[in-house]
């Protein structure tokens, strides 16, 4: 059942993913991005984190691509004035590009191994997943990292603004 | 007056180029004369004070007659010690005297004949160059310092010789001086190194004339033959002889006051006045004295041969430059250093006086310089050509003038002499009958018969100014008085020139080396030459037959030039071939070009296009091109692309997480 | 292996290496943006996973940061793009080449 879950929602992310490189309207690559959280974050569900599939949607979904929509919107460009992406495929960029995918990839499989060595038992799944869990690492260990978030946040908000003002 | 201000002979003309040099277009813009008040009157201040030493060493009894100033150390390297220093004695004042002399006059007659000049001031400022120079070479007391002179000198040459140097031929023949003279330079310094070199090795770090001739007796005889040699092949560059002397009759380029001054009077014959100064170091080396008299009477008399077939008027006197020069150096060669010196001194009156002459010819036709298109000046420019009857007079040798008494006593000294033989005074009596000859048929094509110049260029022919005819009648009074200071014993006379040098020379050289604690008497030659009385009748036969002789070749002159002159080329047409040898001097240039210059040529091109272009260019520009080349490949990492660096970004990333997974 | 890591972590992999590949490719800076933001999704579903394998909350907190993160990144980004179409008229990256400066 989980696998089937992983297959569709995977395989939606990934097209959708692909929509965004290749469409040549920027609107509509946004728009296919906001369709590849949405497959995330049902992911996110199958993996047991009821929280951050909540939050992938909301602070993604939500505000982040309304945050690219309206920036489309403000520098008014429908179409991107590059030179047919599509052209371009076969060029020495594109090339270079896909040997660096296949890199990533064999590194991802090479990777998966390593990691995979705390498979959890059947008991210990019970409370993962938990607010509270979450709430406790946050709020003991990663109070500081927490709190520089908050300032990062406030810093960046203080940019954009002085960024985006007309003088 | 004291000998330190001997230091005031150089300054002076020192002083003149520097004001000249530095400010002579402001001088000239504002007031011309200045310039050559300011050149003459600091040549002139040199001549006085040569005067007045001159006249205080006379007052000196002859071996007290050595004064050696010392001004300033110039180079100090360890035990090795170079001064600017002058030595007083009977030989260099001797040059300086006529040196400043006739340069002074020189300087006067150039007010004249240069007066139409743009570059006025450039041209005295050279002249008293050379007049620093010179002294520099005459006064100095060792080989470096005069080795500055000589060098000094070589450079004024090349820079009056091309004095009109937007004529290429005028460069060309600066150039061609300049390196001959070069060649020479080479072996003069490697002679002075070797000389240096093998005296140190012996403690003797000096390049002093003074320690240098006293110590020469530790040097073993073949060594002061090379020595001698090698100084010699630079004396023959210098004072143009066989084989260095192709550059002395193209050096007449220059403005005539330049031939005069240092193409005939003084720097020529500072060659002579060299090996007259090494008289030491010759007289040790019996090989290296019949090389100079052979050298010294084989120029004579090719240059001699020569100079009967040149049509320009100033080429003749340049060969016949080379050819007085070559007697001086066989009166050396042969041991008798005062008969050399006391044809120098007169060769540089009468020399300079016909060169003098020649320039107001020359200046009176315009430019004008090939006797053919002269003739019948003698009415036109009376002063002129006296003074040239004179001065030719005085190097036929007709006796009574000063030429007369120099020429037969190197003749003499050739023939007596245990150095001479009667094959060099055979050679040099021939030379001497040449010259006479030669000598007549440039008075007789100048002066004589009608004028073969165009009617434009006659009307303008006029007697020089007095600044150019003045120096003409001192320098005539000097060619026809000058030679009574050496009038020989068997004419009666006291030689004083002999006996002036002669604490230089002969016996007086030998009391520096006994000295020092070498042998009495370096070679019974020159003992015998100073000491030794001679049978009168001998040299009365020898001078009567010279005098004969030189009047068959004036007579045959006056029957070719001016009685029968279609004779002179129906014998060139009748003896072709050997009259072209005369006429393109013996072919000598032609020779060097196709021996030496040519293949020096064709390696030097081999070096610029093989070697230095090839090779070294080759290795310097592509290493360049090398690193060109690297900063191309790494320009493309900082092409200032986004995505670029985001690539290489990547790779680095890829290529950490691989290290750690696959590595570690 | 019940759990289906390797799948997930493929999964991460492959999204990852499309996102790059935008990146590189793309020469519109929005859709350059959206690429990163893939790249960022990819990672986070691998720390998810991570997550849940090792029992431990850690990589749920760095997801919650990387948000964050990603959040100031599309602010500041974006007024960035904003400001250089209003300077240049173009927000094509292929026209700037000032890093090199």
């Amino acid at each position: 059942m989980e696998l089937l879950g992983i297959i569709t929602c995977g395989g939606a992310a990934l097209a959708c993913a692909l929509f965004v490189i290749l469409s040549r309207n920027t609107v509509h690559s946004a728009l296919w991005m906001v369709g590849n959280c949405l497959a995330l974050g049902v992911l996110f569900l199958l993996l047991d984190s009821q929280f951050i599939a909540a939050l992938q949607v909301i602070v993604y979904a939500g505000a982040i691509m309304m945050f690219i929509i309206y920036a489309i919107m403000m520098l008014n460009q429908r179409v991107s004035d590059e030179d047919s992406f599509r052209k371009s495929l076969l060029s020495g960029r594109f090339v270079v590009s896909f040997l660096f995918m296949v890199c990533l990839l064999g590194l991802g499989i090479g990777l998966s191994p390593m990691a995979l060595k705390g498979t959890m038992g059947p008991h210990a799944r019970v409370q993962y997943g938990e607010i509270n869990l979450l709430a406790n690492y946050i709020f003991v260990q990663g109070l500081a990292a927490f709190e520089l978030v908050s300032v990062l946040l406030t810093a960046a908000v203080v940019g954009a603004v002085f960024l985006a003002r007309r003088d | 007056m004291k000998f330190d201000l001997v230091r005031l002979i150089p300054i002076f003309p020192l002083v003149g180029v520097l004001i000249n040099g530095l400010l002579g277009r402001r001088i000239v813009e504002k007031n011309k004369s200045l310039v050559h008040w300011i050149a003459c009157g600091a040549v002139g201040l040199s001549f006085l004070v040569t005067l007045g030493l001159f006249v205080k060493l006379l007052g000196l009894p002859a071996d007290k007659r050595l004064y050696d100033f010392t001004w300033f150390t110039w180079i100090s390297s360890g035990v090795f010690h170079v001064n600017i220093g002058y030595q007083i004695d009977p030989l260099s004042m001797f040059m300086c005297m006529f040196v400043t002399g006739v340069g002074f006059l020189i300087h006067v007659y150039s007010i004249g004949y240069m007066s139409h000049d743009e570059s006025y001031f450039r041209f005295f400022t050279y002249l008293n160059l050379f007049m620093f120079s010179m002294i520099n070479l005459i006064l100095a007391d060792n080989f470096l310092l005069m080795f500055l002179g000589w060098e000094g000198v070589g450079l004024c040459s090349y820079l009056l010789i091309s004095f009109w140097f937007s004529d290429l031929a005028n460069a060309v023949a600066g150039k061609k001086a300049f390196v001959t003279n070069r060649v020479g330079d080479f072996f003069f310094a490697v002679g002075m190194l070797v000389l240096l070199t093998h005296l140190g090795a012996h403690g003797v770090w000096s390049l002093k004339f003074n320690d240098v001739f006293s110590h020469a007796y530790l040097l073993p005889p073949h060594l002061v033959t090379i020595i001698c040699l090698l100084f010699f092949l630079g004396c023959t560059a210098k004072s143009a002889q066989i084989p260095l002397y192709i550059w002395l009759p193209d050096a007449m380029a220059g403005p005539t006051p330049v031939s005069a001054l240092i193409h005939a009077a003084t720097m020529v014959t500072a060659g002579v006045y060299f090996v007259a100064r090494c008289n030491v170091l010759y007289s040790m080396s019996p090989f290296a004295m019949h090389v100079v008299a052979v050298v010294g009477a084989l120029t004579a008399f090719f240059a001699a041969t020569i100079a009967v077939t040149q049509n320009d008027i100033k080429k003749v006197l340049a060969y016949s430059t080379v050819s007085q020069l070559g007697y001086m150096f066989l009166g050396l060669g042969v041991g008798a250093f005062a008969a050399g010196l006391f044809h120098v001194l007169t060769h540089s009156f009468f020399k300079a006086l016909l060169f003098l002459c020649s320039g107001c010819v020359i200046h009176a036709m315009g430019g004008e310089q090939d006797m053919r298109n002269m003739g019948g000046l003698r009415k036109k420019m009376p002063i002129t050509f006296a003074s040239m009857l004179i001065g030719t007079l005085a190097i036929a040798g007709l006796p009574g003038f000063s030429g007369f008494f120099s020429k037969d006593e190197i003749l003499w000294q050739a023939y007596s002499s245990p150095q001479g033989s009667h094959i060099l005074w055979l050679i040099g009596l021939l030379a001497a009958v040449m010259t006479a000859f030669y000598m007549f048929r440039l008075i007789f094509m100048t002066f004589f018969n009608e004028c073969r110049a165009s009617e434009e260029v006659q009307h303008h022919i006029h007697e020089a100014p007095k600044t150019m005819t003045v120096p003409l009648m001192v320098l005539s009074v000097l060619s026809i008085f000058g030679g009574l200071l050496g009038v020989p014993a068997s004419l009666g006379g006291m030689n004083r020139v002999e006996h002036f040098l002669h604490p230089v020379f002969g016996l007086g050289a030998g009391k520096i080396l006994q000295a020092a604690g070498g042998p009495s008497v370096i070679h019974k030659a020159v003992a015998q030459t100073a000491a030794e009385p001679h049978s009168f009748a001998l040299e009365y036969e020898l001078m009567l037959l010279t005098t004969l002789l030189v009047f068959a070749a004036i007579f045959a002159a006056y029957v070719l030039y001016v009685k029968k002159r279609d004779v002179p080329g129906r014998i060139a047409e009748g003896n072709p071939s050997f009259y072209q040898l005369l006429l393109n001097k013996w072919y000598i240039d032609e020779i060097y070009e196709t021996v030496f210059i040519n293949p020096l040529r064709a390696f030097s091109i081999f070096l610029w296009k093989g070697i230095d272009v090839v090779v070294i260019d080759g290795l310097v520009n592509s290493t360049a091109a090398f690193f060109v080349k690297c900063g191309n490949v790494c320009k493309s990492t900082q092409s200032g692309y986004v995505q670029r660096y985001a690539v290489s970004f990547m790779v680095g990333v890829f290529g950490l997480i691989a290290y750690f997974m696959y590595v570690r | 292996m019940n759990d289906y890591q390797s799948v997930y972590l493929a999964l991460s992999a492959i999204l990852f290496a499309l996102g790059a590949f935008g990146v590189i490719c793309r020469k519109d800076a929005i859709v350059v943006f959206l690429c990163v933001e893939i790249m960022l999704g990819a990672v986070n579903l691998a720390f998810v996973t991570f997550s849940r394998a090792n029992q431990s909350a850690e990589g749920l907190f760095m997801v919650m940061c990387i948000m964050a993160v990603a959040g100031a990144e599309a602010a500041i980004g974006l007024s960035i793009f904003v400001l250089l179409y209003r300077k240049t008229g173009s927000i094509n990256i292929d026209k700037f080449n000032l890093l090199k400066w």
